[in-house]
């Protein structure tokens, strides 16, 4: 199997395919013919394995693997890009040709020289052992030992589904420049389904766990969680209601309301949409948008983080970049494109999807930072209102700044205190609205474990969220009753 | 037939017999080769042009009732070699499951000619460059010209592509299809203070002579993103909810996850035990018909290469099959239909939309849906929304920042009128609809 990676030699982990420097030279020699402000080759090669199981046995596994390059050429904001699953030269050549055509009307620029220059990775994601040195025979009995462990723990326990996916991927860019950057990335993600049943009453309940690190990562603690909260959820369900529809004081439980932040800010933050003054923070930087005790991270350096990167997809260094310095809009997350029509560094937030799609400014692991109420403080504060707990997925309109996001469990608060559960309920506010509303921020961040995955121009990226406790003044709340 | 099809068929039987070679019983191998171009414009010029030819493998396999499922795009001999050997071992760590063996060869085959399925538009293959360049250009330009001083950005973008697949079953089933599509769009953000109301609009279609004229998307964009300004949200209650034909199939597509054999075996269908019996309003009628021609989901066989063929799903209010694949069709104990949805052809009303929603004194139409979720157990669901407040069919409010929320059998009885305007640009065909006392939150 390939090395994990080589600092000294970036090229290792292709040189099985027959990538090396001369190879690179050819190719960005062709795509750079008729000038250009940037461009790069990116090669991508992948293999992921998964088990499954369900009623009772262990019945199905699947192998990947993907293996290609994308060839961008950049003159302005104009981007060409072409993708090859064919490593030849011919191919690439032929991809860096039909790249460069998004050149061909503009002014002439002279070719750069490629010369070598080894960009730093950094090592968020350190691993002792490749996913596919991992045989089967231990994933079987994993996923086994979830399912068994969910059916002791309730009677009301009906059906079982436990997946385990992981995998191996090397990437390897390279630009006009002569940058050269590699990056392995691990990635692995292990998920339990509940169908819980009573009497005639059945609700599900699930819990995943995703990250970029190896097999140790599921350690007996993590895999306790797993199987307890996706049971606790499903039982949970079964006796939770709807809660009263309108405007009311919602208290977001630290964790996966993170999913907040990536749409109610995160989105519009993404400097794309800036450049362009389609978002609604295209003119904020320097502006107060939330109280002081609200500061905001959107970090690629987060340990293990399923949302953590090395280096982005174009071989620029990744950061913690602040979005918001106590209420203050601060940065955006930028690309090479956009950080140049900026004139700031790119803050390493260049992703792409694979190296079928070209680069988009994206986040990475998105996060508030504590504050210092206590969160039974923060729920004894409120009179009559929603706790929500569990979060799924989220959607967000750029331009009005309007965002939407479902909450799967969470309780009523009444009188201060926690009541009855409720389920399936859609919150939907303005995001500057929603931000400036926020009250009390709690001491207790929690970057949630789960396999956020994000979504954007038809691409989707790996990312991670979190939360302290937070409470909101008002959020809409698609309740059942007015 | 092309060469390069010929190629396709060759490869996959090839890798049949090898997989068979390695020990497996049973194998199904798809490989698909595709070509794609998009073009986005803004300010006046091509924002972003990407180009490619792509192509995949999928072999699934039994060996010793042990099933796995493999993907690669590493078509090289000695690579594609290892990869089989590797996906035909991983067998033997799993547990049997007989369920997952291949159809009856009998019941496998082709339910409808390419030719009727007219899907390969030849338009495609003779398409240049400076074709798309214009057409994406002429889009731009007429969205531009119908933009007022408000205008912040806006952008247009083409694409159109093309794709092929062979499919061979150990069985002896083989055949190939092969389809174009086309699409184009655009969109338009105008400045309104601090806020920046967007709208848009997108067609697919898989002739390019079935899209309509750059200046009626055009026309149109404009309006859905004037039609933004000043939203904000009413007051929460029960009000009449009309939805465009386009935004119909968004709710119709929620019966599609209980009916799923998936989540009838696992118990977590709200559908469960009502075949036969009464789950709608007598105004529904949705026949899935995969023979459609230009059908955006047409196909001339299942994912289980069972015959492709037009069934009723609910035929005035009362259901009529549920979507069992042949794996869940064993397990279940039942005959299996077909495993996945494909075209929903739902029998139009009389009236056109303007008509319904002048009759009312007061109605919102949702225009689009922001983010939400339902769930298939209960049939609860909740999504956020973007509308219009209409009285007397005159729009007296845009809408934003409101939830829509219910329980889908509930609101299956609440339909009360179909339009006779069905959209012909995605698989469902779903004319307007009109709901009684639907649930909004807002204020």
């Amino acid at each position: 199997m390939q090395p994990l990676t080589d600092p000294a030699n970036p090229w290792a982990a292709f040189a099985p395919f027959g990538v090396d420097a001369d190879l690179v030279r050819k190719v960005l020699a062709e795509a750079t013919q008729n000038g250009a402000d940037d461009a790069d080759v990116y090669f991508e090669h992948s293999v992921s394995t998964g088990v499954g199981l369900s009623d009772g046995i262990v019945n199905r596994a699947h192998t990947s693997i993907d293996l290609g390059a994308g060839v961008r050429v950049v003159v302005g904001d104009q981007v060409g890009y072409a993708y090859t699953e064919d490593l030849s030269l011919e191919a690439l050549v032929h991809a860096a040709r039909t790249a460069r055509t998004i050149a061909s009307g503009s002014p002439h620029r002279t070719p750069p020289v490629f010369v070598e220059r080894v960009a730093p990775t950094a090592d968020h994601y350190p691993v002792q052992r490749l996913w596919s040195d991992v045989e089967l025979d231990v994933r079987v009995p994993m996923i086994r030992d979830w399912e068994q462990r969910a059916f002791a723990r309730d009677p009301r326990v009906h059906k079982v589904q436990t997946t385990l996916g992981d995998g191996d991927a090397w990437v390897l860019v390279a630009r006009a420049d002569g940058t050269v950057a590699s990056d392995y990335r691990p990635m692995t993600q292990g998920a339990v389904w509940v169908t819980a049943a009573e009497g005639k009453v059945r609700e599900t309940g699930s819990y995943n766990v995703a990250a970029r690190a190896d097999l140790a990562w599921y350690d007996q603690t993590r895999q306790r969680r797993m199987v307890e909260e996706a049971v606790d959820r499903a039982l949970r369900a079964l006796g939770a209601g709807s809660p009263p529809a309108g405007e009311m004081p919602v208290v977001l439980a630290a964790g996966s309301s993170g999913v907040l932040l990536h749409e109610a800010i995160g989105h519009g933050m993404e400097a794309d949409f800036n450049r362009k003054n389609t978002s609604i923070y295209s003119t904020r930087l320097g502006r107060s948008i939330a109280p002081a005790e609200v500061t905001i991270v959107d970090d690629a350096t987060l340990h293990g983080a399923r949302g953590a990167l090395n280096v982005d997809d174009e071989g620029s260094a990744t950061q913690c970049t602040t979005l918001v310095r106590e209420g203050i809009l601060e940065s955006y997350l930028h690309d090479r494109i956009s950080a140049r029509h900026y004139g700031v560094p790119s803050t390493g937030s260049g992703r792409r999807e694979s190296f079928r799609h070209p680069v988009l400014p994206r986040m990475r692991a998105t996060y508030m930072l504590p504050g210092k109420t206590p969160p039974a403080e923060i729920i004894k504060s409120v009179k009559n209102g929603l706790y929500a707990e569990v979060f799924g997925n989220g959607a967000v309109q750029i331009g009005a700044g309007d965002f939407s996001f479902f909450v799967r469990h969470g309780r009523l608060i009444e009188d201060g205190k926690l009541t009855r559960p409720v389920k399936d309920v859609n919150l939907i506010g303005n995001g500057p609205e929603v931000l400036a509303a926020i009250e009390m921020v709690g001491d207790d961040l929690v970057v949630d474990e789960g396999g956020w995955t994000c979504g954007k121009d038809g691409q989707s990226v790996p990312v991670s969220q979190g939360m302290p406790t937070v409470l909101v003044r008002k959020v809409s709340v698609g309740g059942g009753r007015a | 037939m092309s060469g390069e099809e010929l190629d396709l068929m060759a490869l996959a039987q090839q890798v049949v017999k090898r997989t068979e070679e390695l020990g497996a019983q049973e194998v199904s191998v798809s490989i698909s080769r595709g070509s794609h171009v998009s073009i986005q414009r803004r300010e006046g010029k091509v924002e972003q042009a990407t180009e490619a030819t792509t192509r995949g493998l999928v072999v699934s396999l039994l060996a010793n009732d042990r099933y796995t499922s493999n993907a690669t795009s590493d078509l090289r001999p000695e690579a594609l070699d290892h990869f089989l050997k590797r996906c035909v071992d991983a067998a033997r760590w799993l547990e049997p499951d007989p369920n997952r063996r291949l159809a009856d060869r009998a019941a496998t085959g082709r339910g409808v000619s390419e030719a009727t399925l007219d899907q390969d538009d030849p338009t495609w293959r003779t398409r240049t460059a400076s074709e798309r360049g214009a057409w994406c250009e002429s889009l731009e330009s007429a969205v531009l010209a119908r933009s007022g001083p408000d205008r912040i950005s806006s952008s247009a973008w083409v694409g159109d592509g093309r794709s092929e697949a062979v499919r061979v079953l150990s069985n002896g089933f083989a055949d190939r299809t092969a389809g174009a599509w086309f699409s184009i769009g655009a969109d338009l953000t105008l400045a309104e203070g601090d806020k920046r109301p967007e709208g848009g609009a997108h067609y697919a279609a898989r002739h390019l002579t079935d899209l309509p004229s750059v200046e009626r998307i055009s026309e149109e964009v404009v309006s859905r993103a004037r039609e933004r300004i000043g939203s904000r949200p009413i007051a929460s209650g029960k009000y009449p909810m009309l939805l465009e034909n386009r935004t119909a199939g968004r709710v119709l597509g929620l019966l599609a996850g209980p009916l799923s054999g998936s989540a009838l075996h696992e118990g977590r269908s709200c559908l469960a035990d009502r075949l036969g019996t009464r789950i709608a309003s007598p105004l529904l009628d949705i026949v899935d018909d995969p023979t459609l021609p230009r059908g955006m989901a047409s196909r001339p066989w299942d994912g289980d290469c069972l015959v492709a063929r037009p069934r009723t799903v609910i035929e005035d209010g009362v259901l009529r099959t549920y979507y069992v694949g042949l794996y869940h069709s064993r397990k279940m104990g039942v005959e299996p239909t077909t495993a996945g949805r494909s075209n929903w052809v739902v029998r139009p009303g009389t009236r056109p939309y303007d008509q319904i929603a002048a009759d009312l004194d007061r109605c919102i139409v949702v225009t689009s849906f922001l983010g939400g979720s339902s769930n298939a157990a209960t049939g609860d669901f909740s999504f956020g929304i973007r509308g219009l407040l209409l009285e007397k069919g005159q729009v007296v409010q845009s809408l934003a920042e409101m939830n829509v929320t219910g329980n889908l059998l509930q609101l299956m009885e609440q339909l009360v009128e179909v339009g006779n305007d069905p959209w012909t640009f995605a698989s469902t065909r779903s004319p307007s609809m009109l709901w009684q006392d639907v649930q909004f939150s807002g204020l």
